[in-house]
């Protein structure tokens, strides 16, 4: 089966490390995934939304603040911070 | 910076990024608002920690309903939520939840009005079609120190609408004129707040160029993050001059995301990471689609403000306003209904009124904000009129006062100084100062007697006699320096002709 993908780009784009093995193998495995899709898709079904996965109004949130976490708390689970902000490396979009 | 040479055309499409008028984030209940210590205003679904699940907030869905009715889009009833896929670190989840194929707003039109030849001449009025405009979170906040980047996600979560026009800009000046008149509405809509120094509204723009008469669009590049008018109107001068640079010297335009530097007025290539645009959109499973109710849409009409150029139309054409006062009060519904409830009031010379407020009022408003800019366009407009001491119907007592010939409009300039500071009512400032003009008929002509007896006027009264109409005001003088200047000049110009015939 051609594979409707490449295995590589998609590695890269979920920042993922693969190696030879597990490209062979998650290949195989999202060709299978794709396969059922692709039956989904060939089944002759109405064009309208599910039903199933529609609610109405009443399942919105109203506009009503709640808790947060706090700064402490928020910082303490990221690798790191500084004066209450998370740290990464840097990222740069401006003009330089 | 050169116009193009006009064989040249440019096509500009706006992606407007507004921060809807909410108090909790759109898919979370922590609360939003600007100046907050960094990562006070986050919770776990904010982060997308394990076991959390969004759940939309009611209030921006409606705003962003209410938004569309307010440009006259129509509101599909169905409308549901995407992951967009990258990773950034102003991106908590991974994700942003945006809306892909079914947006929660499709279509509409904003009118705009470009500049007249001058400030008293009314300009070309167009329309703008919106394509649609989708409900999504804004991501966090990054700033640059040193060797590392710091993430405060306060800003992620807070719902933003997405407003995405059709490529039907064609200037500089209508981009600017178009984000002018969505900005009024979106406030004046109680949508948004769109307080650009806050970040509320962010634009992307895409421009290209070809030549008139061609059909075909040219390649466009998209310069992102505009945080102001001024930087979309820049950024259109500046990336038109640029492309037909390129394109007059044999080159071609490359299709990419820019940014803008708005210190030294420049444009530069952002260093797009590739697959960039390699978002992976799938259907949100954690959020079900939406099905609007036809009794919310309409229940929302009825919140939709007249639209500011049918009421900068009605000013003109029913109440006689001139053009320049009627720009100027449309551009915040509240100095327009507090302008309305003074014509309701004294119905009778809205043009003296809108002068008043246009002018005086705006100016003193002005001055006890400590700023010199006008309310227009700004959210903060009803604040300032609430903390106004005078209420309408005092503006009308004032402007009635004048009509009727009580005081001058030159004393009506220092009543309304007075009552602006006191917030007391025109008559009692006229009367406590003794500013009433003298109305008194009886008491005037005797002084009006006495004055045509004195010698000293005899020539002026033979020459009024043999004709000279100018010669009775040498008259006038004497009258108002008895009576001190009370006299109602109106009247004693009819005495003066009743004891002359």
């Amino acid at each position: 089966m051609a594979e409707g993908f490449d295995i590589d780009h998609l590695a890269k784009l979920a920042r993922l490390s693969l190696t030879a093995e597990e490209k062979v193998l998650y290949s195989s495995q999202l060709n299978q995934i794709l396969g059922h899709f692709q039956a989904l898709a060939d089944a002759d079904l109405p064009a309208t939304i599910d039903d199933a996965r529609v609610v109405n109004e009443a399942a919105l949130r109203s506009d009503e603040p709640g808790p947060v976490l706090g700064a402490e708390a928020v910082t303490r689970i990221a690798p790191a911070s500084r004066d209450g902000q998370i740290s990464v490396p840097r990222v740069v979009d401006d003009e330089s | 910076m050169s116009t193009p040479p006009s064989d040249w055309e440019v096509v500009i499409g706006l992606e407007v990024h507004v921060q809807l008028h909410t108090r909790a984030k759109v898919f979370a209940s922590s609360p939003w608002g600007f100046g907050k210590e960094p990562n006070e205003q986050v919770d776990p679904v904010v982060l997308g920690l394990p076991g959390t699940l969004p759940v939309v907030n009611r209030e921006a869905v409606e705003k962003s309903i209410l938004f569309g009715l307010v440009v006259g889009a129509s509101v599909p009833e169905h409308c549901s939520w995407d992951r967009k896929n990258y990773f950034y670190p102003d991106n908590p989840k991974n994700y942003q939840l945006t809306q892909k194929d079914f947006p929660v707003v499709v279509g509409g039109q904003v009118e705009i009005e470009l500049p007249g030849a001058s400030r008293n001449v009314m300009g070309e009025h167009k329309f703008i079609r919106i394509h649609h405009a989708h409900l999504e979170e804004d991501v966090g906040k990054l700033s640059h120190a040193g060797s590392g980047s710091l993430v405060d996600y306060n800003r992620a979560g807070v719902p933003l609408l997405e407003i995405v026009t059709e490529p039907d800009l064609r200037s500089s000046a209508e981009a600017e004129a178009f984000l002018r008149s969505l900005v009024a509405m979106l406030t004046q809509a109680g949508v948004a707040d769109c307080d650009m120094e806050k970040g509320q509204l962010r634009c992307d723009c895409n421009v290209s160029i070809r030549r008139r008469g061609v059909e075909k669009l040219g390649t466009r590049t998209e310069t992102k993050n505009l945080n102001s008018i001024s930087s979309v109107r820049d950024t259109v001068i500046y990336e038109t001059a640029r492309q037909v640079r390129e394109l007059e010297a044999g080159r071609s335009i490359t299709q990419e995301t820019r940014g803008w530097n708005a210190e030294l007025g420049r444009g530069y290539v952002l260093r797009d990471k590739e697959d960039a645009h390699d978002y992976r959109y799938f259907p949100d499973p954690d959020i079900p689609t939406l099905k609007i109710s036809r009794e919310t849409v309409a229940r929302l009409g009825k919140l939709v403000p007249e639209n500011l150029y049918d009421r900068q139309r009605r000013y003109v054409d029913k109440l006689g306003l001139p053009y320049t006062a009627a720009s100027v009060l449309v551009n915040a519904r509240a100095l327009a209904e507090w302008f309305e409830l003074a014509v309701a009031a004294h119905p009778t010379n809205p043009s003296g009124i809108a002068n008043l407020v246009a002018n005086d009022l705006l100016r003193d408003l002005a001055a006890s904000a400590g700023n010199a800019g006008p309310l227009a366009d700004s959210a903060a407009a009803p604040v300032s009129l609430s903390s106004c001491l005078i209420k309408p119907a005092q503006l009308a007592g004032l402007v009635k006062l004048t009509d009727d010939g009580v005081i001058s409009k030159q004393q009506a300039k220092e009543v309304f100084t007075e009552m602006f500071k006191s917030g007391q009512d025109a008559a009692a400032i006229v009367d406590a100062k003794g500013l009433r003009q003298n109305s008194d008929t009886g008491e005037l002509e005797k002084i009006v007697q006495e004055v045509i007896a004195d010698p000293a006027v005899a020539k002026s009264i033979a020459e009024y006699r043999a004709g000279n109409e100018k010669a009775i005001n040498a008259l006038k003088g004497p009258i108002m320096k008895r009576t001190q200047g009370k006299a109602n000049p109106v009247l004693i110009d009819q005495l003066l002709r009743k004891f002359l015939a």
